[in-house]
């Protein structure tokens, strides 16, 4: 039984959920039905600031099938809003629709029609007739009406990281850039839609709805309704796409649930893909200043990073990605400060990566810029810069191997090649172009409870509220769970995403790899020693070993329960108390007192420009990453590829645009806000290079899902100025960009 | 005698659908109605292909499998067709081959997309020969997967879709072939009643007759854009008029000077046929929506919605095609370019149908060129599409037809371009430049998201120049990115 137990951990393996996934048997968040239930059709406003002024129900009433028309004349002083995860609370957005007659965005709810089918809703929805006083808007930061203001000032615990003078070193340094940057409004468009169905039975609510943390979920809906949480369950075993999207509670799920404590039956909401704009969060738009000052001979003498992202009205809602920016690269003297603008907005929220991906857009592209200015390889530069000790505290790294990531991905990639003229580069009419930058992503580890219980057949479940949004959770926990116990894979049943769980903190971060597969395997070694305590079968001082042979029939009819909780470096017991009410207590990146954590990679992009059409087109995506630990290497790669793909798709095709006049969005859906498909893939390959991290935790694992995606950006921006010499500075990088190219 | 039912075959059982509103889409049946839940929602407007279904076929007296989105997909459609979902490809507790594929290379991550992918890779797995890596990429460009596992998913496809379907729908063949047949019948489909119904005629007259009674009601083709009316504007369409059971509609005619095409023959459907004309058109269908919507869509239907940015009415009317039109038993012929009025305004009146199209094939003279502009390279919205035709005499062009989508209100001729260039030859290149600045007197194109007004002229001019290059030297392949590797592979 042992022999395929030993080295799970590490093994190329097919994820243990995949047939379930390939023959429709999955059942995510959208896929509950119960007897009885009802159909949600929401109403979303036209105007993005103003107020309801009416609302007509006749003829939405007369809709045959159409049972309750739910409005805040009904929702009002029963849902209370919530507050945002970074003020303590559990939602993206402070704005509650349904409370008062106000609209403070566009697309906000105003209204959610019942139907006994989902056709009748709709049609109800399409008829209801409602009336606005409207308001001017503000939609973005060049708006006269939006506020801006210090990230410092807007919260208390915000800081702004800065060392030495960077302002005199900038102005006395030999080679000066001094840039600015944007990054558009993004969507996370997951394929799932944002479907909740709730249910009551006995003063008892159920929600069905794809989360990526339930446990904040069911705290969070206690508080909006008003009600004990632990008369609160959330289910959520399959998550179709999250990216972010789904990691803090969005205002409708306290509506739907309010609606069927009202009505006394089961509601489902599956709301359409342009609502999804509206009815959950996003990644704001972001401009960027960035003085880099440097010696003739390519040492960072000043760096200064300035930024400004939008944000709601009522929210301070922020990235700051200058903790990471600050912290790349060797500079005496370093100086960031980030504002938020106040805009008419929805509230923006987590995105893949959401500091890092815009801030090392413009940082690595700047270095890009300084590359050119100094006749310094781009690789080299960044080797003459590269520290083990980063430079705001002076604290060290647990580890980091960025160059080792630049030499692999160079040597695959073929960059010894590259003439590093711009335009200089060509395949017949295509212009090449060759591009390369750093990632990187904090390592953060939350504290986390877990359940493993030993059956006498030799199988074990392993419980943990953790959620599964793709990158493999499933697969790993059991891994990790196999290797520990020492049980083959198909002997571990895995149970997560249900908060009736022992708690797992958000999936966000990614920390879920390190969290959960930590505490598991605590879990796991725990449960062999009562079982060997148990048992005469062995001594309790050498157990590690020990086939589970011996003792299983030993055992109880219902097995063995072993029950853990791991406080990661930089947490205290506290942490455990606060994952009990539904926090995730992330502790380490750049916010440890004695250390800094973070995962690094280079990312090299070839991009074919044509010179007539310029069109843009990506050939090869290469990607090396140390990660420390790969806890599975088939579902890594897959992550980090699809990371890759996310940052060219960032860089080339994703923007949500806005109506300046109007403050809303209009390419509301998949036809128009473009994600690739698979014809935009060509060759795409992803390289560990091999890291050992004894310090960061016991399983020495560094998240990776959101490594993949940040320093494409730059890299695909780099490489248009190689392939043509253009510096473009806002993304998306389209066409029109390149009209001027010489042919 | 008409029937008061659809009838489709089902795991081997033929279903017969009684009473159903004439709005409901195949994806509210299957997961509503049917509760097979593996088939998923992810946009409900045809651009995901979550819920890609296959439907089997008969074409030619062969069972063909075709990928649809169930979402835009009406109920009423499937009426005739054998009806396969993601939930019926495993067998007891056996794989299909194609959901083992993806389970061992690690196609599917999140999975919510992986029903759609492996359906897509279904119809594909039917087909005759093996599939190559364009292959699969045209196959799948219709599938969207957020977590873009996509390189894992080609990889899967390359290994399984090898031409030699082993499932049981290979097993069955001939069977399913006879079940089909069986369905086939010539009597005219009434669901519902006078105020709200869903209708599919089966011959031409009772077809004409039933649209000039009921000039209100939608007529419905393919269903890659009515069906967004319903899922996206909401809209309640009481009345349904589906062609697809009419014959004459379907009907590809190769007659020796053209190609006469009934306006209900889809994409795929079309596609070779088209694409003889010239190779051009073939690409820019292999472009146009995705397998799944060129499944569905026809080619009438790209015409009568008159859409400013459709694809094939420029190069239809480059072609210089024309259009018949009945309406009841009366019958019209108009050049196609007359029949586009204005924005959202065509030449056809309530209760008139589009009925055929015809196609004048190039001579040996002509020379034609059409390009597809998007910024999404496949399943994408054309910003610009550009369709040319010159005829020369000796090295003089004699005659010369462009129209543009994408630049005008509607698909557009440009007769000041088209003016300036009648008399020059190939052979003196810079003699051009009158004619491609023409162009800024035959478009004020508009700036939308899709490209600006400048970006449009300076494209639609350059795609023109290229087009003239061309034709008048060496034809250049080498519109394709290929990576360094691939070339080495290659060479």
């Amino acid at each position: 039984m042992a022999e395929t137990a030993e080295g799970v951990i590490g093994k190329d393996v097919a994820r243990i959920d995949g047939a379930r996934k390939v023959t429709g048997a999955a059942s995510y968040g959208s896929d509950f039905a119960l007897p009885d239930q009802t159909y949600a059709f929401l109403v979303t406003s036209t105007i993005a600031r103003g107020r309801i002024r009416h609302i007509d129900e006749t003829a939405a009433r007369r809709v045959p099938g159409v049972i309750g028309i739910y409005t805040h004349r009904d929702i009002a002083g029963k849902v209370k809003a919530g507050k945002l995860m970074a003020d303590g609370g559990y939602l993206g957005t402070s704005i509650q629709p349904l409370t008062s007659p106000d609209i403070l965005h566009d697309g906000q709810i105003v209204a959610v029609v019942i139907g006994e089918s989902f056709e009748s809703a709709r049609e109800g929805a399409y008829r209801l007739d409602v009336a606005y006083e409207r308001q001017p808007a503000s939609a973005s930061f060049d708006d006269a009406s939006v506020e801006t203001v210090a990230a410092s000032e807007a919260s208390k615990t915000h800081e702004d990281p800065k060392v030495g003078d960077a302002e005199t070193a900038f102005q006395q340094a030999a080679l000066r850039i001094d840039v600015s940057y944007s990054t558009p409004t993004q969507h996370h468009n997951p394929i799932e839609l944002f479907t909740t169905l709730c249910h009551w039975s006995d003063g008892k609510l159920t929600v069905w709805e794809s989360s990526q943390n339930v446990w904040g979920y069911k705290y969070g809906l206690a508080e909006q309704l008003g009600i004990d949480p632990n008369d609160i369950r959330v289910l959520s075993p399959f998550i179709g796409g999250a990216f972010g999207s789904r990691g803090s509670l969005t205002p409708r799920t306290a509506i739907i649930a309010e609606i069927a404590r009202q009505l006394g039956r089961p509601v489902k909401l599956v709301p359409t893909r342009d609502q999804g704009f509206t009815i959950a969060t996003y990644r704001a738009e972001t401009r960027h200043h960035v003085k880099l000052g440097a010696t003739p001979d390519g040492k960072l003498v000043s760096l200064s990073h300035e930024a400004w992202e939008v944000t709601s009205r009522p929210d301070n809602y922020m990235v700051s990605g200058t903790k990471a920016t600050t912290r790349l690269y060797q500079c005496p003297n370093i100086y960031s400060k980030v504002s938020i603008t106040h805009a008419d907005r929805n509230t923006p929220g987590f995105m893949r990566s959401p500091p890092e991906l815009p801030y090392l857009f413009a940082l690595e592209s700047a270095m890009d810029e300084l590359a050119v200015a100094t006749g310094i390889d781009p690789i080299e530069l960044r080797r003459i810069n590269d520290t083990q000790v980063e430079p705001i505290k002076g604290l060290p790294y647990t580890s980091r191997s960025l160059m080792a990531c630049f030499d692999a991905g160079a040597k695959a990639f073929g960059w010894h090649e590259r003439n590093p003229k711009p335009g200089a580069m060509r395949d017949g009419d295509w212009l090449v172009g060759w591009g390369c930058a750093s990632t990187m992503y904090p390592t953060a580890v939350a504290p986390a409870a877990a359940k493993v219980r030993l059956m006498p057949d030799g199988k074990a479940i392993v419980q943990t509220a953790a959620h599964d949004i793709g990158t493999g959770a499933y697969t790993v926990i059991g891994q990790v769970a196999a290797e520990r116990l020492g049980l083959p894979l198909a002997n571990i049943e895995v149970q997560i995403g249900d908060s009736d769980l022992p708690p797992a903190p958000v999936a966000g971060g990614s920390n879920t790899t390190a969290s959960v597969c930590n505490v598991v395997a605590k879990a796991c070694d725990r449960l062999r020693q009562q079982l060997f305590q148990q048992s005469n079968a062995a001594s309790a001082t050498d157990i590690s070993g020990m086939p589970l042979d011996a003792v299983l029939n030993d055992l109880p009819k219902d097995g063995i329960e072993a029950y853990a909780e791991n406080l990661p470096h930089g947490t205290t017991q506290e942490g455990i108390g606060k994952l009990y009410h539904g926090h995730s207590m992330l502790a380490g990146g750049s916010e440890l007192k004695d250390r800094i954590q973070f995962a690094f990679g280079a990312e090299f992009v070839e991009l074919r420009i044509h010179r007539l059409t310029k069109e843009i087109r990506c050939s090869r995506l290469i990607g090396a990453f140390a990660c420390g630990r790969i806890v599975n290497p088939r579902t890594a790669r897959s992550q980090l590829m699809g990371g890759l793909i996310w940052g060219l798709s960032s860089a080339l095709h994703e923007e949500t645009e806005i109506d300046q006049a109007s403050a809303r969005y209009y390419n509301d859906d998949l036809a128009e806000y473009l994600i690739p498909v698979n014809a935009d893939v060509r060759e795409v390959e992803v390289i560990f290079v091999p890291e050992e991290d004894k310090a960061i935790n016991d399983l020495g694992i560094k998240g990776l899902g959101e490594l993949g995606n940040v320093g494409t950006n730059a890299a695909v921006a780099n490489a248009v100025y190689h392939a043509t010499g253009f510096r473009i500075r806002d993304l998306p990088i389209r066409l029109e960009d390149l009209l001027a190219v010489e042919s | 005698m008409t029937r008061k039912t659809i009838r489709f075959i089902r795991r081997g059982k033929v279903v017969e659908v009684p009473g159903f509103p004439p709005t409901r889409t195949l994806l509210d049946y299957l997961r509503l109605e049917e509760k097979s839940r593996g088939t998923k929602e992810g946009c409900n407007e045809g651009d995901c292909g979550a819920c890609t279904v296959a439907l089997g076929r008969l074409r030619d007296g062969q069972v063909v499998y075709e990928p649809v989105n169930a979402c835009i997909q009406l109920l009423g459609q499937i009426d005739g067709t054998e009806l396969i979902s993601i939930d019926d490809l495993a067998t007891g507790g056996t794989l299909h081959p194609v959901q083992q594929a993806l389970v061992e290379r690690h196609g599917s991550q999140c999975g919510f997309c992986t029903p759609g992918i492996a359906m897509s890779m279904f119809t594909l797995y039917h087909r005759d020969r093996p599939a190559t890596r364009q292959d699969i990429v045209n196959q799948l460009a219709g599938n969207l997967c957020r977590c873009t596992g996509y390189r894992p998913i080609i990889d899967a496809a390359l290994e399984v879709c090898n031409g030699q379907a082993s499932d049981r729908w290979g097993a069955d063949k001939d069977e399913i072939r006879a079940q089909l047949t069986a369905l086939q019948e010539s009597t005219d489909i009434f669901v519902g009643d006078a105020d709200s119904f869903f209708a599919a005629p089966a011959n031409g007259d009772s077809l004409a007759a039933l649209a000039a009674r009921h000039p209100d009601a939608t007529i419905l083709a393919g269903a890659t854009d009515v069906a967004l009316w319903i899922t996206k504007q909401m809209r309640t369409l009481p009345k349904i008029i589906h062609l697809d059971r009419i014959a004459a509609l379907h009907r590809i005619e190769d007659h020796a000077d053209r190609l006469s095409l009934g306006a209900a023959t889809t994409y795929a459907e079309a596609e070779t046929a088209l694409a003889a004309i010239d190779p051009d058109i073939g690409e820019l269908l292999r472009r146009l929506g995705s397998k799944q919507v060129r499944a569905s869509g026809t080619i009438g239907g790209n015409i009568a919605n008159g859409s400013p940015i459709g694809d094939t009415p420029p190069v239809l009317i480059a072609l210089g095609a024309s259009l018949t039109l009945r309406y009841d038993a009366a019958w019209r012929m108009l050049p196609l370019e007359d029949f586009f009025i204005a924005y959202g305004k065509q030449d056809r009146r309530p209760g008139e149908l589009v009925w055929r199209i015809d196609i004048p094939k190039l001579q040996a003279n002509d020379s034609f060129r059409c390009y597809k502009i998007s910024k999404r390279f496949d399943q994408d919205i054309s910003a610009v599409m550009g369709a040319f035709k010159i005829t020369l005499d000796n090295d003089r062009i004699s005659a010369v037809r462009i129209a543009f989508g994408g630049m005008a209100p509607t698909p557009k001729r440009a007769p000041a371009a088209e003016r300036a260039l009648l008399g020059l030859t190939m052979t003196e290149p810079d003699s051009w430049a009158a004619a491609i600045a023409a162009l800024a007197q035959d478009y004020q194109p508009i700036s939308d998201m899709r490209a600006s007004a400048a970006y449009r002229l300076s494209v639609a001019q350059g795609l023109l120049q290229k087009a003239l290059t061309e034709i008048a030297g060496e034809r250049t392949e080498r519109t394709r990115v290929v990576g360094r590797r691939e070339k080495e592979a290659v060479a």
